[in-house]
């Protein structure tokens, strides 16, 4: 495998993107908002007191934390995927001497590099603007690094699985949308995972959405005791796991059924 | 004036073809439908399954506040958002400059920017949201007055003026700053139209009501139907809304005194 090539691809990409940043950056404000607005709702809901267990500065910590995980873990790429298959683009990649996964990688990296250079001054700025209540310890800190990189490659891995069904079925980005909305519902977006009610709770546990988002803010927040953290870990690399042998089954079996249209 | 609404027909029919051109995509957009439906209804469930009121706005209110902002969104995607973005969106005309077959047509420029291209599945959007109108109605066990259902049609009268009048002048500022996607701006702060203004922070709040005014787009709606609005707050509505549109058409005059055209 050629990977300096793809490091140089890397690069070469995010530099370009820089030239484009209003754009960018239009695109990460828009996806703020709504962790912003659940910020300050259950923030007003728990007012001078409590909502759910949870304190004004914790609700605020929380989504401070969680719209930062959020952009780093998304995997905004997956959605050209199924573009580049459709268009025959993925011809001139299948050409290349690496895996057209570097293509994907570079452009997932250079969007985190142009995204961060906005959101976070602009968590920062809100972080002095709402005093957030948040001191993790050390081990929060430690375990929240790998738990943040799983996220990432779960999020990105599981997305790219399903972007790749474009192969068999054209519209397979309504899938992605679908996963949007789970996301939303499921890994900590609409309220922490542990206030959630019952059965939806239940639902978040089990499948694999908290573990892109919610799980590594819950980490850092320190909102997880020894034994919830050790099952969120195995629940994340055991759900890593099967995303992994997803993608590798779906890309093996799709490019050799690929055939491009067009000329 | 006639020719106006003959106009909109012809719109209506074209956009009507082209739409049902493309079969497969009615079950992608359902799902789209669907899927904003169920997150935000399950989005309040979760909230007040925690708590029963934020600021005095209880279950039964904030979901008339969505059921509005379904509503409103929906009769935004039928027509105003089709045609604005077919103008200013990414990939619109005046990125390509083919706005000049627009400015040359014999009728109002402003008309035809506006009308002229509609997305009738925003009808099934309008549906899910006076469903949600309706549970909420339900919900607060109470029946209506006739002069609550007026009061309320006007103040949607009000809201969907301002939210028009609001996407065009974000719309127009694509004159002065071509290449900047204003309106993406708009949709960010529109998401909060989702929950009742009275839930955000004192600044946020007043900035939601004068400077973006979705609080008069989804809040004042809703509480004239769920409370009793003021009469001042209603006739207050009306003259922001008549207002805001008169403006919104002057700044795209002036805006349209600066398109250049472009070209590859």
């Amino acid at each position: 495998m050629n990977h300096r090539g793809g490091l140089a691809l890397i690069q070469s990409t995010w530099l370009s993107w820089m030239q484009h940043r209003s754009f960018f950056f239009l695109l990460a404000f828009g996806w703020m908002i709504p962790p912003l607005i659940y910020l300050f709702v259950w923030a007003t809901a728990a007012g001078g007191g409590t909502a759910a267990g949870l304190t004004r500065g914790e609700f605020t910590a929380y989504y401070l934390v969680l719209i930062l995980v959020n952009q780093l873990t998304y995997a905004q790429t997956n959605w050209t995927v199924g573009d580049i298959i459709r268009s025959g683009d993925l011809n001139r990649l299948l050409l290349y001497p690496m895996s057209p996964l570097y293509n994907t990688l570079a452009t997932e990296l250079a969007g985190k590099v142009v995204y961060m250079t906005f959101v976070i001054p602009v968590t920062g700025g809100l972080a002095l603007l709402l005093r957030p209540d948040l001191h993790p310890s050390l081990t929060d800190v430690l375990a929240f690094v790998p738990a943040l990189l799983f996220a990432w490659a779960l999020r990105f891995l599981w997305g790219y699985w399903l972007a790749l069904l474009a192969f068999w079925v054209t519209r397979a980005d309504s899938l992605l949308a679908v996963q949007d909305a789970l996301i939303f519902l499921l890994a900590g977006q609409v309220a922490p995972t542990t206030i959630l009610p019952g059965l939806i709770r239940f639902a978040a546990v089990i499948l694999p959405f908290r573990y892109m988002v919610g799980f590594p803010v819950e980490v850092l927040t320190g909102q997880l005791d020894r034994a919830d953290l050790i099952a969120g870990f195995a629940a994340q690399i055991g759900w890593l796991v099967i995303a992994f042998v997803l993608y590798q089954v779906m890309w093996r079996r799709g490019v050799r059924r690929y055939t491009a249209i067009g000329g | 004036m006639r020719r106006y609404f003959r106009l909109i027909r012809v719109f209506i029919a074209l956009s009507a073809q082209e739409e049902i051109a493309y079969r497969a995509n009615f079950l992608v957009s359902a799902l789209h439908s669907l899927l904003n439906f169920g997150t935000g209804l399950l989005g309040l469930v979760v909230l007040f399954d925690q708590v029963e009121a934020v600021h005095g706005w209880d279950y039964a209110s904030t979901l008339a506040v969505l059921g509005v902002y379904l509503s409103v969104s929906a009769l935004r995607g039928l027509f105003i958002s089709p045609s604005l973005d077919s103008l200013v969106g990414m990939d619109g005309d005046i990125w390509r400059g083919e706005f000049d077959f627009t400015l040359i047509r014999p009728a109002n420029t402003q008309f035809l920017a506006s009308f002229r291209r509609w997305r009738l599945f925003a009808l099934v959007d309008l549906a899910l949201g006076l469903l949600v109108l309706g549970a909420a109605l339900v919900q607060l066990n109470t029946a209506l007055t006739g002069a609550q259902v007026i009061t309320f049609l006007l103040t949607l009268c009000a809201s969907v003026m301002v939210l028009y009048a609001v996407l065009l002048v974000f719309a127009s500022l694509v004159f002065w700053n071509p290449g900047f996607l204003f309106t993406w701006v708009f949709d960010g702060l529109f998401q909060m139209a989702r929950y009742p203004v009275g839930m955000y922070p004192g600044g946020l709040r007043l900035a939601l009501t004068w400077i973006v005014p979705v609080g008069i787009i989804t809040t004042v709606p809703a509480r004239a139907l769920t409370h009793d609005l003021p009469p001042g707050l209603l006739v207050g509505a009306l003259v922001f809304a008549g207002t805001a549109v008169l403006i919104a058409s002057i700044l795209f005059r002036a805006g349209l005194g600066r398109y250049a055209s472009a070209s590859s």
